[in-house]
């Protein structure tokens, strides 16, 4: 018995190392060290959904008459070998729909942009014979899987992200420099401004992405101007008993509630001349974001704001009538217009003279600096991807306002009033400071709603652990 | 004949060793499978080794080695049972384990977090653009020889240049057989093809890095219509330990894996390097630290205790319930009672908490004291929720357990006059915590580290304030958790590793008790 049990595990391994010769052999030598890659990759075909392999046969330099003559599965063979020999650099452990010698750039990108990048895949094939491949992966994944797989050498040529991400890239290594060229000036100059850091651009923006004020226009006769006015009118709604809470201010984060604080007059970091931001000079504590979270404070003792609206309360209180304002982004809209409720676009309520402005978070494209791909990867972004079509698409799936301001003509009246807000705001922090800010200013904003600290201990302990986090004397 | 001695099965298993390979099928299908699979490992260990990776790379022949001596030596037959097993347990949890706690005592995190070679290899690849060196456009020329040349157009002057690796830029006057063609972009020169703008990304593809002319002038392409002078930006000085700036002279010296310049300005990435026990010192002494880390551990163990104990109490009087006889549908009922232990707990845990949304909630829109906002009410919330995902295994094993108390005893308790309050304290439980106490330390070492409910029921908030990721629900595990991954304030996996290895040190001991408390278990079971 023991025997067979021995057979049958024998026979187990085998068939296991021939799965991972199968799946690590041939083209992929860098693939078999790590324990957890194999099941990856074995899951990786199912998982992702990858066009079948084009068998357009591959314009390549070279005389292509020697295999011509051959079938095409010998084609195929006579393909992998040679790329087996010279060890094609920039592998993953992803089931790559490019085979041949051709250079291949092998993008990551998320669900809003990946099949717009795969549908210009036989393009870019036909006019340059470069081969893309483009491999799905959550947005947010893609943050920590750059900083692990491009030191690795796993990573890919050009990756999908958000421009705060930056910061961490940065002191990471894994971000290299783009270059724009001629095509600079098509490009939102603050789209430009948030993927620059240190001085470098790292990426190329494709959209912009910021909250903006939405009121439900059958719930009020006009729109609040400023903080008395959303005060007033919330009184005037508690008096009723109509609404639930009127603003449906979402306690969470310092996202949503960057618009309202800076209507007050506070700031988070102070910016350099050149628009940057000064790690140095944080306003956490500083007069106007006391004033906001004093506001905050007397609306919730009176009973008009309500510490337990979290980010998904505050959009059921929306859709479902009882709420009248909300601030929030794009990515609400399909949930209201499911819900059928009505929406209009406000102008941000300003409060004594104080500009209100949002944060604005730029997506885009940026290089991997581990990659031996680098100037092919930057002329495929130059000049595929900062095109009006390709914009277009991207658009079309993700409906928001592109940065490439020549492709900003399709948007319809949603992207236009978000990309008025997004004019009005300035880019969200990426500096590594802005790390402590999320958490630090996030619990201040969060203590005040619950009534946990006063004003001005959360601000005080929130802009302490800032300045300890920006390391500044 | 059923009974045999244990010197004849002795003998026979000796006899059956030593015809080891008496069918020929089988030696030769054994050889087959062995050469298979250090052929594999072989090869694989050689593909690691070209890629540079020597320790995994010995790893692999090590392994090699070690199953072709356990497989063909006799003497080693024992061995042979167990090798594969002790294979991956090595690979799979003693090297995790090792690599965990070398990880602690270094200050591996966010922008610590390539290898030192990696990382000057990568500052090194860095490069920059001299003060005022113009952006050319270029195109693509291919020599006879089959090497590749470019020609460069300053837009600014109009100046044109054939650029060819390692020589001084030829002006364009100088070009022998130059046909220009309206664009100033040459048709034809002698010795050269000038390539369709098709080919573009290929050259550019093939000729990343390469230089045209020389060091002191020369271009790289940047783009497919851009090239540029381009200059390596830092070297590496070994002697120094230092990152110097070739454009401006500024040196970065290695601090702790980091290349720092004297101003605090940094190049990037960085490395990590040992840093001894300051992770531990950090957790013990660090006030930001030592206080929420305090408060956890105490909450950790309250959590653990607390949850054991509730369900084990609400479990036992259900299951001693459901075995009085004179329950009706009891069937039904247990059925009942199990349910909540069949549905998967992510769900449940995600239910209870919308069952006590305080504003959207069945149960939080008419009575909330703070289910996630109180960082008292949060515990009991969770403690509640943990009882309702907890009593049905109790229940369910003290049926199991009840059971097996013989009813004998029972009626000679009766006889002796015991009530049955008497009867369960003296009887009943202790019998029953005999077979159940292994299981209740277990579920102790279970809900210690039980990280999903936590993190599926407030994320460890409410927050501590002033304490960096910490919450007041949260245990070990999800701290630990929110250090090294979870965090927005970049990954600290040294310090996780540390954290982690004080969790393994009382998870340890709390194993070794359990083996002690269950022996004296025994003890108690022989005397009663």
């Amino acid at each position: 018995m023991n025997r067979r049990t021995m057979f049958v595990f024998v026979s187990l391994l085998v068939m296991m190392s021939m799965l991972l010769a199968a799946c690590g052999g041939g083209a992929e030598p860098t693939a078999a060290p790590a324990p957890t890659e194999p099941p990856a990759a074995a899951a990786a075909p199912t998982d992702t959904p990858m066009p079948e392999p084009t068998a357009t046969p591959v314009p390549v330099v070279e005389e292509p008459t020697a295999v011509m003559t051959e079938t095409e599965a010998m084609t195929e063979t006579v393909a992998m070998t040679d790329t087996a020999a010279e060890e094609a650099p920039t592998e993953v452990p992803f089931v790559s729909t490019c085979t041949g010698d051709a250079p291949s750039l092998l993008i990551w990108a998320d669900d809003q942009r990946s099949a717009s990048l795969i549908s210009l895949k036989d393009q870019v094939l036909a006019e340059t014979g470069v081969c893309l491949d483009v491999q799905e992966i959550p947005f947010g994944d893609i943050r920590t899987k750059i900083s692990l797989a491009g030191p690795a050498g796993e990573g890919p040529d050009i990756f999908v992200g958000a421009h705060d991400w930056l910061g961490e890239l940065y002191a990471n290594g894994v971000v290299a420099p783009v270059d724009l060229g001629a095509k600079a000036s098509d490009f939102d100059p603050v789209a430009v401004q948030a993927f620059t850091y240190e001085g470098q651009l790292y990426g190329l923006p494709n959209a912009v992405e910021s909250v903006a004020f939405i009121c439900n226009p059958d719930l009020i006769d006009t729109a609040p101007a400023s903080y008395d006015d959303v005060r007033a009118m919330s009184e005037a709604a508690k008096a009723d008993g109509t609404l639930t809470q009127f603003f449906a201010e979402i306690r969470e984060d310092p996202y949503h509630q960057e618009p309202i604080q800076t209507a007050f007059g506070g700031y988070i970091f102070g910016q350099n001349d050149d628009g940057t931001y000064n790690a140095c000079d944080v306003g956490l504590d500083s007069e106007g974001a006391i004033a906001y979270l004093t506001w905050v404070d007397q609306m919730v003792k009176d009973g008009l704001l309500s510490g337990d609206v979290d980010w998904e309360t505050a959009h059921v209180l929306y859709e479902t009538g009882a709420a009248a304002c909300i601030i929030t982004g794009p990515w609400a809209l399909d949930r209201f217009q499911t819900a059928g409720i009505p929406y209009a676009f406000y102008p941000f309520p300003t409060q004594d003279g104080n500009q209100a402005s949002p944060f604005v978070g730029v997506q885009g494209f940026m290089i991997n600096s581990f990659s031996d791909n680098k100037v092919l990867a930057q002329s495929f972004l130059t000049d595929y991807v900062a095109t009006q079509d390709v914009m277009e698409t991207f658009y079309a799936t993700g409906n928001r306002p592109p940065a490439f301001l020549p492709a900003r003509g399709v948007m319809d009246d949603d992207a236009k009033a978000f990309a008025e807000a997004a004019a009005t705001g300035h880019p969200m922090p990426a500096i590594p400071a802005m790390n402590a800010v999320w958490s630090a200013w996030g619990d201040a904003i969060k203590t005040v709603f619950l009534q946990s600290a006063t004003p001005e201990e959360a601000a005080a302990s929130a802009a302490a652990q800032v300045r300890e986090a920006a390391a500044c004397q | 004949m059923a009974v045999k001695t244990a010197g004849e099965t002795g003998g026979r298993k000796a006899s059956r060793f030593s015809e080891e390979g008496g069918s020929t099928l089988g030696l030769i299908l054994k050889y087959v499978f062995l050469a298979l699979v250090v052929g594999f490992l072989t090869f694989s260990g050689w593909q690691l080794l070209q890629d540079g990776s020597y320790p995994f790379a010995a790893t692999f022949f090590i392994t090699a080695l070690f199953i072709t001596l356990v497989y063909v030596r006799r003497t080693t037959v024992p061995l042979r049972w167990i090798a594969p097993g002790l294979i991956f347990l090595i690979l799979f949890q003693i090297y995790p384990v090792v690599f965990t706690v070398y990880t602690a005592f270094t200050n591996y995190s966010t922008g610590r977090n390539v290898e030192k070679q990696v990382a000057i290899k990568s500052i090194e690849n860095q490069t920059y653009v001299p003060e005022g060196a113009p952006t050319l456009n270029w195109t693509p020329l291919q020599a006879d020889d089959g090497t590749a040349a470019i020609w460069v157009i300053d837009p600014a002057t109009g100046e044109a240049h054939l650029a060819i690796p390692d020589q001084e830029w030829i002006p364009a006057a100088d070009v022998p057989g130059l046909v220009l063609g309206p664009d100033g972009v040459p048709t034809s020169l002698d010795g050269y093809t000038v390539q369709a703008n098709n080919q573009r990304f290929l050259f550019v593809s093939a000729n990343q890095g390469v230089t045209f002319g020389t060091e002191e002038a020369g271009a790289q392409v940047t783009s497919s219509v851009e090239a540029r002078e381009t200059k390596q930006k830092y070297v590496y000085d070994p002697a120094q330990d230092a990152m110097v700036d070739q454009q401006t002279g500024k040196v970065y010296v290695n601090q702790e894996g980091v290349f720092t310049a004297d101003d605090g300005s940094i190049v990037t990435p960085g490395f990590p390097v040992v840093v001894g026990v300051s992770n531990f010192t950090k957790i013990l002494t660090d006030p930001n630290f030592r206080g929420p880390f305090a408060r956890i551990f105490i909450w950790t163990f309250v959590w653990a205790v607390l949850s054991v104990l509730e369900t084990f109490v609400l479990g036992m009087f259900l299951a001693l319930t459901m075995n009085s006889p004179n329950i009706p549908m009891q069937r039904l009922l247990r059925v009942l009672l199990i349910l909540p232990y069949a549905i998967p707990p992510f769900i449940t845990v995600k239910v209870w908490v919308g069952l006590l949304n305080p504003i959207l909630g069945m149960i939080g829109s008419q009575w909330n004291p703070g289910w996630f906002t109180s960082p008292f009410w949060s515990k009991v919330g969770i403690l509640m929720v943990n009882l309702w995902l907890g009593y049905p295994y109790m229940f369910l094993i003290i049926l199991g357990a009840l059971q097996s108390i013989p009813q004998d005893m029972y009626e000679a308790a009766k006889v002796d006059g015991a009530g049955p309050l008497y009867q369960f304290r003296r009887l009943t439980l202790p019998l029953l915590l005999v077979s159940i106490g292994p299981l209740l330390i277990g579920s102790f070492a279970f809900n210690f580290n039980n990280f999903a409910i936590i993190d599926l029921y407030n994320q460890g908030g409410p927050p501590m304030p002033g304490a960096g990721v910490a919450g007041f629900t949260d245990i070990l595990i999800s701290y630990t958790y929110k250090i090294a991954f979870g965090g927005t304030r970049g990954n600290d996996y040294g310090l996780a590793a540390a954290v982690s290895i004080i969790i393994f040190i009382i998870v340890g001991a709390v194993t070794i008790f359990n083996f002690r408390y269950t022996g004296q278990l025994e003890e108690v079971s022989e005397n009663v």
